[in-house]
């Protein structure tokens, strides 16, 4: 018997894998620059998702579904409700961690768009193919 | 009577097969703005990913960094630069 | 027609090799439980009854930003700082630059309507999103991104020239930008100069009391909660990402034709 709560994570774990696939493919074979950013995107936040996925847990019961990682009604909270909040909220530290990732990735990527906006300055053009017949 | 987490986890891999599909067209397509278009809608599949795998955090933080300021950023390359990628 | 089925035998070699993993089991799982370090996040992120350990923030991943794993994000703000300046020192050649007189630029009346109306909403989003970030979902990095959006929305709607005319200049947001990294910094060691100035032993980034050091910043103020330090993170952190962002996107947006003529003399 297939456990379909297993079927989907399972599903949702081999899709980044093969987005992660087609992202490299995106990064190693087209030949414009700016595509090359892209996929590079694409990949930064399909490995973001796996560290989600590790984070993630299970629901309790149909009736306790699993909560984000925030205490609602802490200013009167009891001991018996901490206690339930740490048996069903998910993981934060891989969400701390992703958290920090995505903006550090966009600065990043900023810095990798003026380089192609300078390649193109100089050289014309934004094909790895040119640019490397101009460099000789 | 269907359990409530295989619907809610259902959804989130519908999600995951469709940005599946619009990771392929934004990494083949030749033509970038349709690419950059491609990859905001695999942005709009992670954030509801995100979200279904309990992490509103990463929603507040990704869906203006991945829907709104790359492709604008992206946008603004292509257009200084070239719109087709020659084959 | 070749993209139609090299996408559907993607899909079904998705949907078939998670059935067989399923069957096989081989695949790490989440499962019911998480690790016991999780554990130990989630129970001490807001518990007064262990007021040792805790962050006293009802919200488990600002604790951690901040408080538990604060040395980290200080060191990715630094990166933050390195990746934003690579940017600048790129666009360096491109030194002045003034409205051109008596031409209307931009898009449509609609458009510029809109925007105005938008972006005075998003920057008021943002804004709530930061200040709330120890209560609910949110926080420095999530309030800076979402302001980011609204200069960048200008600049499309309303050119370059509009924010240059109100005073939205790069020096300005280098301004803003350094005092939000001066405040991340001078908060970080707040804790540790109070115990240096009366005579207790102290830590780093550190925000409640701990065992070995019993200064702390406030907690609540006015009755508010506030988490100690990770408030003033926040709000510094929040600027910090704004301006950093704004300054690239201003740059980004200058006409080919001036940046490639190194601007007017």
């Amino acid at each position: 018997m297939i456990d379909p709560v297993t079927y989907m994570l399972t599903l949702i774990i081999l899709c980044m894998v093969v987005n992660l696939g087609i992202a490299l493919y995106g990064i190693f074979f087209r030949p414009s620059l700016v595509k090359k950013i892209i996929a590079v995107t694409i990949l930064g936040d399909t490995a973001n998702t796996f560290a989600i996925m590790l984070g993630y847990r299970r629901w309790l019961s149909p009736e306790k579904p699993s909560i984000p990682p925030v205490l609602l009604n802490y200013a009167n909270a009891t001991k018996e409700a901490l206690a339930e909040f740490s048996a069903r909220a998910v993981d934060p530290l891989p969400q701390a961690l992703v958290l920090t990732a995505i903006v550090i990735g966009l600065a990043v990527t900023l810095f990798l768009v003026f380089l192609t906006l300078q390649i193109h300055r100089l050289y014309g053009t934004t094909d790895v193919r040119e640019i490397r017949k101009l460099r000789g | 009577m269907i359990d409530p987490q295989v619907l809610v986890l259902g959804i989130g891999a519908l999600a995951a097969l469709a940005s599946v599909v619009a990771v392929y067209f934004a990494v083949i397509e030749r033509n970038l703005v349709r690419a950059v278009v491609f990859s905001a809608i695999q942005s709009t599949l992670y954030a509801l990913l995100y979200y279904i795998l309990m992490a509103p955090d990463i929603v507040l933080v990704y869906v203006p960094v991945a829907v709104g300021l790359y492709p604008a950023v992206i946008l603004f390359l292509i257009s200084k630069t070239e719109r087709e990628e020659k084959p | 027609m070749k993209h139609a089925i090299a996408v559907l035998s993607i899909v079904l070699f998705v949907l078939a090799m998670s059935l067989l993993l399923t069957v096989a089991g081989g695949l790490y799982i989440p499962s019911i439980s998480v690790r016991p370090l999780a554990e130990l996040y989630l129970n001490t992120t807001y518990n007064p009854w262990n007021r040792e350990f805790t962050a006293l923030s009802p919200e488990g991943v600002t604790a951690i930003v901040w408080d538990y794993r604060g040395l980290d994000t200080v060191f990715e703000t630094t990166v933050f700082y390195l990746a934003i300046i690579a940017s600048i020192a790129i666009a360096r050649g491109i030194r002045k630059y003034s409205a051109l007189p008596g031409k209307e630029l931009g898009l449509s009346l609609i458009v510029r309507t809109v925007t105005r109306i938008t972006t005075t909403l998003i920057v008021a989003v943002a804004i709530s999103i930061a200040l709330h970030g120890h209560l609910t979902p949110g926080g420095g990095f999530q309030g800076g991104a979402t302001a980011a959006v609204a200069p960048l929305l200008i600049l499309v709607a309303f050119s370059h020239y509009f924010l240059l005319k109100r005073g939205v200049s790069k020096d300005l947001m280098l301004v803003i930008r350094s005092l939000g990294l001066a405040g991340i910094g001078i908060v970080a060691i707040a804790t540790y100069l109070v115990a240096v100035a009366s005579g207790l032993p102290g830590f780093v980034l550190q925000n409640q009391p701990k065992p070995l050091s019993p200064v702390n910043l406030p907690a609540y103020l006015g009755g508010q909660l506030i988490s100690g330090t990770l408030w003033f993170f926040n709000i510094f952190e929040f600027f910090a990402v704004m301006a950093g962002f704004t300054i690239v996107f201003l740059l980004l947006a200058i006409p080919e034709r001036i940046a490639r003529g190194g601007g007017e003399k």
